[in-house]
């Protein structure tokens, strides 16, 4: 068997045995949402079984199972209990919102990360190495939410003039389409900055330790010899290989944020995938909590997929397979 | 008989989460004034407001549902929806049923005749007749959909005679007419679609014949609607109005300070306490229809599997006399609740029955003790709890919601109560859904003692008199509290015409119901509402709230400050 074709299959196997963890995960759990739903509305037992058969409830755990997967295989990921929606259009809504915050935060989070990492790797053993390494561990070790807190506080009621909720003004009349996305991007400043303040300290960090240790290598020694100036050492002998962890790094660090940028997005009332989740936990709606865990056991899966990938094409060293 | 057609829900934690309850906009007209042939005259009120430009901006905590009234629960959707589609009456700001789309109601017997008014159209321009009102009423009848189909136990037909009228059949005369709780909903928009799809339906585009005609929304974040130009009431002020979700509560507060919104109909007592202070804001601190209470297990069923020592009407009592009131309205709600007793809340008027002397249960250590002592409950073993004769202890579980923070408080400070006069409970918190499914557990309640709430609703004692009967076991009736007695009477009030004759009657309810000690009434739950002085003027403050209440009509008649 071709070691790509052993590969899709895994991830198939894995993304089926997900699926299926996922369904039972949320069955299982002891309560009745009928129940909840119905509480002080005097429903006739018609009506209650009518309301089990829209949220998916009827029939006998592995008949709901079958219904389930049927109903996956349609793309429908059932009704939501909270939201009375399909659950595949709230997702769909949630997922574009956070593919804004996440596109954005992470190039910023991946370019300047790396630009500071190796600005500190090449410069080891200097005060403004470790000064680096010290803050970059210093914000590291924020908590997110405390962050996005603070910003608030900072911008929302100190300086004021930064939006600090949503991702567009209540209210607001557009006169063209420019006016509309400005709108959006004054919206991202700060969640994008608290996800900024925490997160590029992690590709600062593994790009300089992995710079390091290409810049350890004997032929960063021959390059030397060769009279190279230092600029191309480090950017175009060293940079390019000491990537490779970080590339690995990027594409999880994408696959995580599907899962929306849980604290964040909840701090500042941005409605993607976390607060999304959040507020379905809150509001124990199954089904659509199902769907987002699907959706980002699937994004991890599929990131972890394609990292192989790309490493296997960047370093031909690595087989697929072995 | 008039049977009991009622609205409301369970109340539910005051954070707004997710509202739980069934939260209806609705309101019952008196058995007296319905039962009766009655004629409501059409009179509109004058007009007060010019139309502006701007918009009337509240600020909550939890999103709407839905925008379809066929699934929504939520008390925003409501309010929300009550703004878009009309009701055939409406609640004015007395909390009295004023005419909306019918121009008069006639009610004799078992049938309520309604003359619409004339144009009227939807949003959309078709024009509204009889047939949407017959579509509608058979649509939820038929179909029990949504949570106004509970108002629609005794319906057998709704006739269009001609397109401004409509005549309701019931199988007995109804002492709640429906026209005032039910939107009317567009036949030629929902008659294509199957009770499933509409079950699904998003109706994310309403069209009603309301006073606003919906703008967007924004998912998680907003809701806005325009005021309808071609709306057959006075038009309002207000341009339109929005509604904005804040997940926190200082960020909201602080939004109101600096006039991003204009008002807040759900104010959480701690961040209330601090806009009080505001000169800039007027907070009030409004008489709500909500309860919290402790639910004692009364289930005599075979399977059931509460401790039989609460069937002893004197162990009640005594957990009666060990409940300070008091101290949880002042230590669980910050003070922005008032002790609690019957099941009526004080909102509700001539109504509310308030024990005195020797008839209050509660805060009174020494009587339970006396109680428990005459009843043979010593403590022998030296741990303090007491005992039965046969060495049964009284110890009981008492269970809350745990996102509750005040039911959880409530629990605990009733545990300290209770355990001075060697009553043990334990406690443990659970989640919503396991609430209901426990609790309700007809066959085999396995649950001894809970802390919950109930919500009104509507302004008129039927509803909560209504939770405890014999014939709501396996409905409403959490605790299986069961009394031929209490039973009588309330049908007896349900039929009876006489205001000052079912105000005796339904003391009398509230006296054996509290006497019984199957509910403890903890609190009556105010409701916290701010609004900016520099928004909007002309607001009227109501019991139940300035909005976020059965009534819309504050939102149709503020008038723009300092105009």
């Amino acid at each position: 068997m071709p070691p790509l074709l052993r590969r899709v299959l895994v991830l198939c196997a894995s993304i089926f045995a997900v699926l299926t963890f996922n369904f039972f995960l949320f069955h299982i759990i002891p309560g009745d949402p009928i129940r909840l739903i119905a509480r002080s509305q005097r429903l006739d037992p018609e009506a209650v079984a009518r309301l089990r058969t829209t949220y998916g409830l009827d029939g006998s755990l592995p008949e709901q199972y079958g219904k389930y997967l049927s109903n996956l295989a349609h793309g429908d990921l059932g009704y939501s209990f909270s939201l009375h929606e399909n659950v595949a259009d709230i997702v769909g809504r949630a997922l574009l919102n956070t593919l804004i915050l996440l596109t954005v935060s992470t190039l910023i989070v991946v370019i300047v990360g790396i630009a500071i990492g190796v600005f500190a790797g090449s410069r080891q053993g200097t005060r403004s190495d470790s000064t680096t390494v010290v803050t970059s561990l210093v914000f590291w070790s924020l908590p997110t939410f405390w962050v996005g807190m603070l910003l608030v506080f900072i911008f929302g009621v100190w300086i004021g003039g930064l939006p600090i909720s949503g991702i567009t003004t209540p209210n607001a009349v557009y006169g063209n389409w420019f006016q509309y996305i400005s709108d959006i991007g004054r919206h991202l400043i700060l969640p994008t900055l608290t996800l900024a303040i925490v997160d590029i300290a992690f590709f600062v960090i593994i790009t300089r330790t992995s710079l390091l240790e290409v810049m350890g290598e004997d032929y960063m020694l021959t390059a030397r010899g060769k009279g190279l100036s230092r600029r191309t050492m480090v950017w175009k002998h060293a940079t390019r290989n000491a990537l490779l962890p970080v590339v690995t790094a990027s594409v999880l660090y994408i696959s995580a944020l599907v899962a929306g940028a849980i604290q964040v997005e909840v701090v500042f009332s941005w409605p993607g995938m976390g607060l999304l989740m959040y507020n379905s936990v809150m509001a124990r709606d199954y089904p659509t909590l199902e769907a987002c865990f699907l959706l980002t056991s699937v994004a991890v899966l599929v990131a972890n997929f394609c990292a192989d990938l790309i490493y296997r094409r960047l370093d031909p060293r690595v087989t697929v397979g072995t | 008989m008039v049977s009991m057609q009622t609205s409301s829900g369970p109340s539910d934690a005051q954070h707004g989460l997710v509202s739980r309850r069934s939260v209806l906009r609705a309101a019952l007209l008196s058995s007296a004034f319905i039962a009766a042939p009655a004629l409501l005259a059409a009179c509109a009120p004058p007009t007060t407001t010019v139309a502006t430009n701007k918009i009337f901006r509240v600020g909550w905590k939890s999103d709407i549902d839905t925008l379809n009234p066929l699934t929504t629960v939520t008390t925003e959707a409501v309010e929300v929806q009550s703004l878009i589609y009309d009701t055939l009456m409406a609640y004015g700001l007395d909390l009295k049923p004023e005419p909306s789309l019918a121009a008069s109601t006639v009610a004799a017997g078992a049938t309520i005749t309604y003359t619409l008014r004339d144009g009227v159209t939807w949003h959309d321009g078709t024009a509204f007749t009889s047939d949407d009102v017959v579509y509608t009423f058979d649509l939820i009848a038929k179909n029990s959909l949504g949570v106004n189909a509970q108002y629609f136990s005794d319906y057998v037909s709704a006739a269009a005679p001609d397109a401004k009228t409509v005549v309701v059949t019931f199988k007995r005369p109804q002492a709640f007419d429906p026209g005032l709780v039910v939107p009317i909903m567009p036949k030629h928009i929902w008659s294509s679609q199957s009770v499933d799809q509409i079950q699904k339906a998003a109706n994310d585009k309403p069209i009603g014949t309301g006073p606003f005609t919906f703008k967007e929304r924004k998912q998680g974040q907003s809701v806005s609607v325009t005021r309808n130009e071609k709306w057959w009431g006075d038009k309002p002020a207000a341009a339109g109005a929005s509604w904005t979700v804040y997940t926190n509560d200082d960020l909201m507060a602080q939004a109101l300070k600096n006039g991003e919104i204009d008002i807040i109909p759900q104010v959480p007592p701690t961040v209330f306490t601090g806009l009080q202070g505001e000169t800039t804001l007027t907070s009030e601190s409004l008489d709500s229809f909500s309860f919290h209470h402790i639910g004692i297990n009364l289930s005599q069923v075979p399977g059931s599997k509460g401790n039989p020592l609460l069937l002893d009407k004197g162990v009640r009592q005594a957990l009666g006399y060990a409940l300070d009131r008091k101290q949880i309205a002042e230590i669980a709600y910050a003070g922005f609740a008032s002790p609690g007793g019957s099941i009526l809340t004080p909102s509700l008027g001539d109504f509310y029955y308030e024990p005195t002397g020797d008839a209050v249960i509660d805060n009174n250590p020494e009587k339970a003790n006396a109680l428990l002592d005459a009843a043979g409950y010593t403590a022998k073993d030296g741990d303090g709890i007491r005992q039965t004769k046969d060495g049964k202890p009284l110890a009981f579980r008492i269970i809350a919601i745990s996102t509750t923070s005040t039911d959880v408080r409530t629990a605990q400070l009733f545990q300290a109560t209770a355990a001075k006069v060697g009553i043990k409970l334990d406690f443990a918190t659970v989640d919503s859904d396991t609430m209901a499914s426990t609790v309700y557990n007809v066959e085999a309640p396995d649950w001894d003692i809970f802390v919950w709430g109930w919500d009104s609703g509507v302004n008129d004692p039927c509803y909560l008199l209504g939770v405890p009967l014999t014939s709501q076991i396996g409905g409403n009736n959490d605790v299986f509290y069961s009394n031929p007695a209490y039973d009588a009477l309330y049908d007896q009030q349900a039929t009876e015409l006489d205001h000052a004759k079912r105000v005796a009657i339904v003391m009398q309810m509230q006296q054996m119901f509290y006497e019984d000690c199957g509910y403890l009434v903890a609190v009556y739950i105010k409701k916290l509402q701010s609004y900016g002085n520099a928004g909007w003027a002309n607001l009227t403050a109501v019991p139940g709230g300035i909005i976020f209440n059965f009534t819309r009509d504050n939102y149709l008649k503020a008038t723009p400050a300092g105009s």
